[in-house]
């Protein structure tokens, strides 16, 4: 790696990354601070009382401490989807922009071979991210124990949070993959972003359940489950598992790519 | 030094290299000209292992340039066609940056150069005039002090004053034993500086040879200009290689300069002005055709 180019990188994009910061930090305060500890306790009254009823209503368990709360409101959609946004962004910026305007002649007449050059872009986007993604659990925490002080587990939330990193980490492979096998920054947006949203589409699709239920199968975005890592299943980490396999073929393939391809400089 | 083997690289559309085949000695200055299009930066890209060939090689100080490419690159210079540069930086960052990365430690070296082409590098690289950015491009070249120069089109955008000191810097690069290749569509800057030229056309080596038999080769074409067009009509029947009457000026090709010195005298003379050669005019010419 070579450190003179990746503190470049992170002085070019640290602007981006603290937008996302604060538009993170924003929602997920709001969402916190919208999380009712009543209603958790009226349910659990309720299924005690008639508890066919509840299960009935697929209310059993759901929805009803603060860690469900946010595994429902938060990272079903927010903390996947911005997260995602600022990563195709970022691989963006880092590869394809830089062989589209031209500047990445300058990196490559170095004694730095592509390898290198690929490696250190690939650990600035590792880094941002995860960083980014720290930043957003220490606030979720800080803001949780302030308002509702006790009731986040924090454990479960940590293992939510690892299972997000996995996900994370399988999108970064992508988008970087996508980023170093093009050549114009259109496309390689087009693709990066495309194909991610696509996915995610299908996964809200499925979501809704009933026939639509099997296409669950048809997009990535299952293998992170929230419940069933808050859970414990060990279905859940296999599949994180899986998620980590994927990012890390993505960036193989990717840096091979990019060492021995022509580009046009 | 530079060794290019049978380099192949089809485009489609008669566009790309074919089989070209030529060496550069050490401590030699290489003139690369041809039209635009020709595959000049497109040789410089394989020697810069930015792309790869179809059939053939290449190889810089015996090492081949696709594979042993960072190894070559930590003893070169170069100066791109276009410079592209970075858009959220100052020129001074730049230069700092490029230094960093390529672990430059000398930064007197930077400085004299900057001061040399009067290079003011405090605004940003966005803003920047043509003539600015390339002169960045020529700091970056040189500042590393590499025993290799590949240069594409390194005047390009350059006042005239600019032109000269860069011709000086070339010429003062070579007698310390510098191996360079110059690629250009101008030949007076090639003229100036390199031993050898390689005239390249439609991705075909037409010609390698010393800058001294390509001048030889040229044609001494001037345009003369008379009182009126009863004396220019009367001159383009004198005993010379006439080209073309148009009004009161006559084209004139020398050869022998006695005779047409000898001819203007009998005339009134206004004007004249010496008609450049195109590259085009000089391939043709010296092939013959």
């Amino acid at each position: 790696m070579n450190t003179t180019l990746f503190k470049r990188e992170l002085r070019s994009s640290y602007k981006l990354w603290l937008i996302f910061i604060a538009i993170l930090a924003m929602y997920i305060s709001v969402i916190i601070s919208m999380f009712d500890p009543k209603l958790g306790e009226t349910l659990d009254l309720f299924a005690k009382a008639m508890p066919e009823m509840m299960s009935l209503f697929g209310m059993g368990e759901t929805g009803a401490t603060l860690i469900d709360f946010l595994s429902n409101y938060l990272y079903g959609m927010l903390m996947i989807v911005f997260p995602m946004v600022f990563i195709i962004m970022l691989a963006n910026r880092l590869v394809v922009a830089h062989v589209d305007s031209g500047s990445m002649t300058y990196l490559l007449a170095s004694p730095n071979t592509r390898r290198k050059v690929a490696f250190t872009q690939m650990f600035v986007l590792l880094s941002m991210t995860f960083v980014l993604l720290v930043i957003c659990v220490g606030i979720a925490i800080g803001v949780s124990e302030a308002m509702f002080p006790g009731a986040l587990v924090i454990g479960d939330f940590l293992w939510l949070n690892l299972g997000l990193v996995c996900l994370l980490f399988a999108l970064c492979g992508y988008c970087f993959f996508i980023s170093c096998i093009s050549n114009e920054t259109g496309k390689a947006v087009m693709f990066g972003a495309g194909v991610p949203t696509f996915f995610y589409l299908v996964q809200m699709l499925a979501n809704m359940g009933g026939k639509l239920a099997d296409l669950k199968y048809a997009t990535i975005f299952t293998l992170f489950n929230p419940k069933a890592i808050i859970a414990g299943d060990t279905s859940a980490w296999w599949m994180c598992g899986a998620l980590v396999v994927i990012g890390a073929i993505f960036f193989v393939v990717g840096i091979a790519r990019f060492e021995k391809r022509d580009l046009p400089l | 030094m530079i060794k290019i083997n049978h380099l192949t690289k089809d485009y489609g559309q008669k566009r790309g290299v074919f089989d070209f085949t030529f060496e550069v000695q050490r401590g030699e200055v290489f003139g690369f000209l041809g039209p635009n299009g020709a595959g000049k930066t497109t040789t410089i890209r394989h020697l810069m292992g930015f792309i790869h060939p179809n059939a053939g090689n290449c190889s810089i100080n015996g090492l081949d340039c696709g594979t042993h490419s960072a190894e070559i690159q930590r003893n070169l210079g170069y100066m791109p066609g276009e410079i592209a540069l970075p858009d959220d930086m100052t020129g001074l960052d730049f230069l700092h940056f490029m230094a960093d990365y390529r672990g430059v430690t000398d930064w007197t070296r930077v400085e004299q150069l900057m001061m040399r082409f009067e290079l003011d590098v405090r605004g940003n690289l966005k803003r920047m005039s043509k003539g600015m950015k390339q002169k960045i491009g020529i700091v970056c070249a040189f500042m590393h002090d590499p025993q290799v120069l590949i240069l594409d089109e390194p005047t390009s955008g350059l006042d005239p004053l600019m032109q000269n000191h860069f011709i000086d810097l070339v010429l003062e690069e070579k007698s310390k034993g510098k191996t360079i290749l110059m690629s250009s569509h101008i030949f007076e800057e090639v003229e100036r500086t390199a031993d050898r030229v390689g005239i390249i056309r439609e991705g075909h080596l037409v010609t390698v040879d010393s800058v001294a038999a390509l001048k030889a080769a040229q044609r001494k074409r001037y345009t003369v200009s008379f009182a009126s067009e009863k004396e220019a009509q009367a001159f383009a029947k004198e005993p010379l290689a006439v080209d073309l009457v148009k009004g009161q000026e006559v084209t004139v090709t020398v050869n022998d300069f006695q005779p047409f010195v000898a001819a203007m005298s009998r005339y009134t003379v206004v004007n004249i002005v010496a008609v450049e050669q195109s590259l085009e005019e000089i391939f043709m010419h010296y092939y013959g055709k």
